[in-house]
């Protein structure tokens, strides 16, 4: 009896050293498992009060973006007193990451769409981050007939049937038959044409790709291969989707070796194995040049500290991200300004200007439409018919698809404080809207 | 005559579904470049990989031949043992900076800890999940093993996050140390060669010789006959669980060492494949673990390099099931109280 009692003991003691040694510096949310955080920010407005939700992956590796863009949407919201022209607007986040998964997860994704669906006074969805994450939540939030903006999905298909998109795309996403969506970010098509671009500038001319085989992932890869011969001079000498679980990918690497490959792009997001993958590409290819997207374009994929690439092969790596240098916005520099005076951080990731700007976005529209700013459909309609608004993003207006007409990518590089910083705009050759 | 294709099929069939895709890329192989090296690069890398499959491996059969329980919370014990290992070499001072002699008795430190902490671990999960459950049925210690495995996962959660985690190449594991017959030979070939081969020998010297691993071959074909000869069935089944658990501990540094990332759910990737072998060779057989355990790593890398990363979980599972068609009992055969 004695021996069972320290054997229990023994293994609590265990369980203890393991939540005291939980480190803070990932996953705070640790066995909250995706449970939504609620951050209702009330104003004083009169008249009716609507609810503007966000549905971001709060854990996992996209943790620093997502809460950086929830700080957007916050400051945001406040600038304007929580209101919008009589409307009381009410904030809360919603969380479509668990734990478990350290990335979002598409039960919880759904969970939150659901939730918004249901409620009266929703006006506004900004979300998902991650387009696979949309391709859930789209349908159920058109099918309420709620605005839904994303703040950073990048698939061709969820607004178009353009190369790169797969069939049934994007109708099967609108069971009403009427477009509920639109994103302020420029789709893969400019993405992958600016990538493919900065890649010839450096001089890539056999390109290795492999891609984690979610929807953004396999849609940026099979658009940069499609992409290619356009852009000429440049080979796709292979397109691999990779067991994200895999213990590493040596194989992969000895595999593109063998075909002359001179640069390596990885399609995916962090959690897909890919700062496994950039480890095993960089050792095998010692000289080759190392490329990523904006799901890798963040702390946690380049800092060391946060488990991210080695600093050795940092300097061969470069990542695109849809945001320029925050200071070469028209409203950037107020921006900064305002997001330091509230959250004393002067450097915020470079998504926060997104969801700053989405946030705004139905702030302006609900404001213009006065005592229709509480019907979903007229609120729809606004937002379809915004024209040449100017934003802190620039100038931009939506298309029939819900597409922003903003063409910028910015290329990043890994900074000494192995935090990505902004290098260069590049103009994509070769994209069109 | 039924019986006698059977009987050529599980002899035969076997080894030629065994050498099917190493012939098939060498002949691809000398058609194209005129030599062996790809193929034979491929396999050496396979049985490097596999070496760490290997050490998870043996402990699961291990256990399965004592007392007949698939213990599901082995991968996990092995991720905490990875864990375990960065953390405590972080403890030490290891770094890129640290010298060799540093780093040889550092890591060789790490490895006793790590083997340590797992083994003890191993040893009170006995203790608490599956001893008071010895006579129930079947079922029901396999899923307190679930359970355990869950929470040892979450264990692993709340350390270190979801995401996997680069931790420091402290042994440049990619760098090539010499090349043989057209192989390169990296560090990390070396070092999961080092810690499993002598491991290995070591245990298998010690489950047939040693006094302790005969009271543990006894315990495992017959329990009652083996209290009644004076073993002591209790301690030589937690013996059973600390050498499995040491195994997983020296798994779970080799791999940190090896990969160079670690995350929580490591222990459910590499302990399916652990199991997996484990079954292929044989449950219950120790050389049968091992072998499965290379096997499975020669066709990982072999799907990886020359078909396709996207198909390797599939055809590794697809020969486990071929494998179990021509030999139910698997390629050494098991060595359980059921099986005789």
């Amino acid at each position: 009896m004695r021996l069972r009692f320290i054997a229990v003991a023994g293994c609590v003691g265990v369980l203890v050293f393991g939540v005291a040694a939980c480190g803070d510096d990932d996953d705070n949310g640790g066995g909250g498992g995706g449970a939504s955080t609620g951050a209702a920010t009330a104003g004083g407005g009169g008249g009716e009060t609507v609810k503007i939700y966000s549905s971001l992956p709060l854990q996992g590796a996209s943790k620093d973006q997502t809460a950086a863009m929830v700080q957007g949407i916050e400051l945001a919201l406040e600038e304007a007193g929580g209101t919008a022209g009589d409307v009381t607007v009410e904030y809360e986040s919603l969380d479509d990451s668990t734990a478990q998964a350290g990335n979002w997860d598409p039960g919880q994704t759904a969970q939150n769409a659901r939730k918004v669906a249901q409620d009266d006074k929703a006006i506004g969805y900004i979300g998902e981050f991650n387009s696979g994450a949309s391709a859930i939540s789209i349908p159920i939030i058109n099918e309420a007939g709620i605005p839904q903006v994303s703040p950073a999905n990048t698939y061709v298909g969820l607004t178009t049937d353009e190369p790169g998109s797969e069939q049934g795309e994007p109708a099967k996403y609108y069971p009403t038959g009427k477009r509920t969506y639109l994103r302020i970010v420029p789709r893969d098509t400019i993405q992958s044409a600016a990538l493919l671009t900065q890649m010839k500038q450096d001089g890539c001319t056999k390109v290795a790709v492999a891609n984690d085989k979610e929807t953004y992932g396999a849609g940026l890869a099979r658009l940069m291969e499609i992409q290619a011969p356009d852009i000429g001079g440049i080979e796709i000498v292979t397109n691999e989707g990779i067991d994200k679980a895999a213990a590493n990918f040596r194989s992969f690497a000895a595999n593109i070796k063998s075909k002359g490959a001179d640069c390596f792009f990885f399609a995916g997001v962090t959690a897909n194995g890919a700062v496994q993958i950039f480890k095993d590409v960089a050792a095998a290819l010692p000289e080759a040049k190392l490329y990523g997207p904006d799901g890798v374009c963040e702390s946690g994929f380049t800092n060391p500290s946060k488990g991210g690439i080695p600093k050795s092969i940092a300097p061969r790596f470069k990542c695109s991200v849809a945001t320029l240098d925050l200071q070469s916005y028209p409203g950037g520099q107020e921006f900064l300004d305002a997001f330091s005076a509230k959250y004393g951080n002067d450097n915020p990731d470079p998504y926060a200007i997104y969801g700053y700007e989405a946030m705004k976005l139905f702030l302006d529209t609900l404001a213009g439409l006065g005592d229709k700013a509480t019907d979903r459909e007229a609120v729809l309609q606004a937002l379809f018919d915004t024209k040449d608004r100017d934003s802190v993003l620039g100038t931009y207006s939506f298309d029939e698809n819900g597409d922003t007409t903003l063409t910028s990518y910015g290329i990043y590089e890994v900074g000494d404080d192995g935090n990505p910083v902004f290098a260069s705009a590049v103009e994509a050759q070769g994209a069109e809207q | 005559m039924g019986a006698t294709v059977q009987e050529l099929l599980s002899k035969y069939g076997l080894i030629a579904l065994l050498l099917v895709l190493p012939v098939v890329y060498g002949i691809q192989d000398l058609r194209d470049d005129g030599n062996l090296a790809g193929i034979a690069n491929n396999l050496f890398d396979g049985l490097s990989n596999g070496a760490i499959i290997a050490l998870i491996a043996v402990g699961y059969t291990l256990v399965y031949g004592i007392i007949e329980l698939i213990n599901f919370a082995h991968g996990e014990v092995f991720m905490i043992g990875s864990f375990t290992a960065v953390a405590f070499w972080g403890l030490i001072g290891l770094g890129l900076g640290s010298s060799v002699i540093g780093l040889v008795l550092g890591l060789l430190l790490t490895l006793l800890v790590a083997m340590a902490t797992c083994g003890g671990m191993n040893v009170m999960i006995e203790r608490v999940a599956y001893r008071p459950l010895r006579g129930a049925p079947k079922l029901a210690p396999l899923i307190t093993a679930v359970g355990m495995s869950f929470i040892l996962q979450n264990v692993g959660l709340l350390w270190l996050g979801g995401s996997p985690k680069s931790v420091d190449d402290l042994i440049r594991a990619q760098d090539d140390l010499f090349t043989v017959i057209g192989i390169n030979v990296s560090r990390a070939d070396l070092l999961a060669f080092a810690v499993t081969v002598p491991l290995v020998v070591l245990l298998t010297l010690f489950v047939t010789r040693a006094r302790l691993g005969k009271a543990m071959r006894a315990t495992a074909q017959d329990p009652e006959a083996a209290r009644l000869m004076g073993i002591n069935v209790d301690t030589t089944i937690s013996l059973t669980f600390l050498i499995g658990g040491m195994m997983a501990g020296a798994a779970g540094l080799t791999y940190a060492l090896y990969q160079t990332t670690i995350w929580f759910f490591q222990g459910f990737q590499a302990g399916l494949l652990a199991f997996t072998a484990a079954v292929m060779g044989g449950i219950g057989n120790l050389r049968g673990a091992v072998l499965g355990g290379l096997i499975i790593g020669c066709i990982q890398q072999i799907s990886d390099n020359r078909i396709s990363p996207s198909w390797t979980p599939a055809i590794v599972f697809a020969y486990l099931i071929l494998i179990m068609v021509f030999r139910p009992q698997g390629l050494l055969g098991e060595e359980t109280r059921e099986a005789g």
